[in-house]
């Protein structure tokens, strides 16, 4: 398949091939249609990849996206330096400001334990957060790493390298999503929220 | 439970067909090679989402198609009509819709419909590796709780990374990697006691439905089943520290669920090593049976049962006998042989080259 294609289209074809989520008959269906496009389009697409990459860069801090050194949220003073949320990655912060429920700061780890993709602790913004914690006036951890293997081994890591370090380290709970029904939710959810249940405030 | 049609789109050799299925019994008639199997794999994939011949998905769609469909109506036995919409892709995970509504996952499906499946390739539980004896027991848990589905993937997701990491160390072991393989460790021995317990309930539940099965077969005898690994007396975590060592110079985990045995035995013997393939076979026969009967009984409805041309290796009276023990319900049978005396169909359908003739 792959000879029947000039060189400059398969190339293009691999560089699609290599993104998250789209594989060979995507990339295919893509680069099929950038062909087709008018070239001022495709210059678009183009420079808006490149002004992306050259404008866009990650907090000094947190390592959330910015455009300048420090990120939006460790640029605003209201925020409580005292709390640090630390997520896998810089969308996870759109899913926590979303809640307005955070009023302090976060730690982007850049990925999650995962041997099998080749990252460990030496390949995540680890040293950073414990530097963070040395120096800034960090009183919480809340790990809010994915509910699956990795993000769980991930959290448990953390929890056991920064407890000695004095701080207190929460996880998010999981549980049942709000507006549910029991019926509904599946047999492990709802055993998780059970063992995390809370007495009523009365 | 009923499955009242069934209809395959490219899937293995068969390209658009479709079966009208009864309550009672189906014989499926045709020639070896010409599809009956992929039938009850069809059928089987809506209960479980993998194929009971042990192959990707991939592998069960017709060569020349991208995508294969497998579409069935359910009655269920409180009169709810399901229609069950499954689709498999090369190269992406599954689809699920059930009354047109798409599931959030494919494996949300599971619990919904329950096939048993009797194969000689059952055999292999008996004779084979304890991976085939792990694999009966851990479906016969997904089967009865699909909670353990998912706790099931996470034992062996601990497992894949665990290895991973270890052979990334390469045989040495730093303070780092260490601190590593202890988190590891802990998921490993989180879900893999869960896993254990539940192995271990399901045992003992099973023990005696097997004994009794076999009994129906060919009389009375005793079975065994035991399932006792070593970890499960000091703990999996405790289990896996002592293996550590021995785990970092292998690259591999020695010690979990992913390497258990499950022992069988027939009048005191382990029936690997020191029965007859007469008394192999049965054993198969009573371990499919005892599940069958253990989800028939907690569900308060039969599965469907399937005998994928079991009738044909065995003797006359042992199949009389398996007829005589099936219990009520949708009950398909195929065989490329004649139907057996014993059977009474109330439909017959006749398979040739992945097209009902």
């Amino acid at each position: 398949m792959s000879a029947s294609y000039t060189p400059v289209v398969q190339a293009l074809i691999e560089e699609f091939g290599r993104l998250p989520g789209i594989g060979p008959k995507s990339a295919q269906r893509i680069v099929f249609y950038l062909l087709k496009l008018p070239v001022d389009d495709a210059k678009r697409l183009a420079k808006a990849i490149v002004d992306a990459k050259e404008r866009v860069q990650f907090c000094d801090r947190c390592f959330n996206i910015a455009d300048g050194p420090l990120c939006p949220v460790c640029r605003d003073d209201r925020r409580d330096p005292t709390v640090v949320c630390v997520v896998e990655e810089p969308r996870d912060i759109v899913s926590v400001e979303r809640t307005g429920e955070f009023h302090g700061r976060y730690h982007v780890l850049m990925g999650a334990l995962n041997p099998l993709d080749g990252i460990g602790p030496e390949h995540l913004k680890v040293r950073e957060l414990v530097t963070r914690i040395g120096s800034d006036d960090i009183e919480e951890v809340i790990l809010c790493t994915n509910p699956n293997t990795e993000g769980e081994v991930t959290a448990l890591y953390l929890a056991r390298l920064l407890k000695p370090l004095g701080v207190r380290v929460t996880r998010l709970a999981s549980g049942l999503p709000v507006g549910g029904d029991l019926e509904y939710a599946d047999e492990l959810t709802l055993g998780r929220a059970l063992e995390g249940r809370r007495v009523v405030e009365t | 439970m009923i499955v009242e049609h069934l209809e395959l789109v490219d899937f293995r050799n068969y390209r658009k067909e479709r079966f009208e299925l009864t309550d009672g019994t189906t014989v499926v008639l045709g020639n070896n090679g010409h599809g009956k199997t992929n039938l009850a794999e069809a059928l089987a994939y809506l209960a479980t989402l993998s194929s009971f011949r042990g192959v990707s998905n991939e592998a069960m769609i017709r060569h020349e198609a991208e995508t294969a469909v497998i579409r069935a109506t359910v009655l269920h036995p409180d009169g709810r009509r399901s229609n069950v919409d499954a689709e498999l892709s090369r190269g992406a995970p599954g689809r699920v819709q059930v009354n047109r509504q798409r599931l959030r996952r494919a494996r949300d499906l599971l619990g919904t419909i329950r096939v048993t499946v009797f194969s000689p390739d059952d055999l292999g539980i008996v004779k084979g590796s304890p991976g085939e004896r792990r694999r009966y027991v851990d479906d016969a848990l997904v089967a009865l709780s699909a909670k353990y589905d998912a706790v099931r993937l996470d034992v062996d997701r601990a497992v894949r990374q665990r290895n991973r990491l270890l052979k990334q160390m390469a045989g040495r072991m730093d303070g780092d990697d260490a601190v590593t393989l202890d988190v590891w460790d802990a998921r490993l021995a989180d879900a893999g006691e869960r896993f254990g317990e539940a192995r271990a309930a399901l045992i003992g539940r099973l023990a005696p439905i097997v004994q009794e099965a076999y009994g129906d077969l060919a009389g009375p005898t005793s079975v065994g089943l035991s399932y006792e690994p070593p970890w499960r007396t000091q703990g999996l975590a405790a289990a896996l520290a002592v293996a550590r060592t021995a785990d970092v110079r292998l690259r591999a985990s020695t010690v979990g669920p992913h390497r258990d045995d499950i022992e069988l035995s027939i009048g005191s013997l382990p029936a690997r090593s020191q029965a007859s393939q007469g008394e192999q076979r049965t054993l198969a026969l009573a371990l499919r049976l005892g599940t069958h009967r253990l989800v028939s009984e907690q569900e308060d409805s039969a599965p469907v049962l399937v005998l994928d041309d079991v009738l044909s290796e065995l003797d006359a009276s042992r199949a009389a006998a398996l007829l005589r023990h099936l219990p009520v319900g949708q009950i398909i049978i195929t065989t490329a042989g004649a139907i057996p005396d014993a059977v009474e169909p109330h439909r017959i359908i006749r398979i040739t080259d992945g097209a009902q003739v």
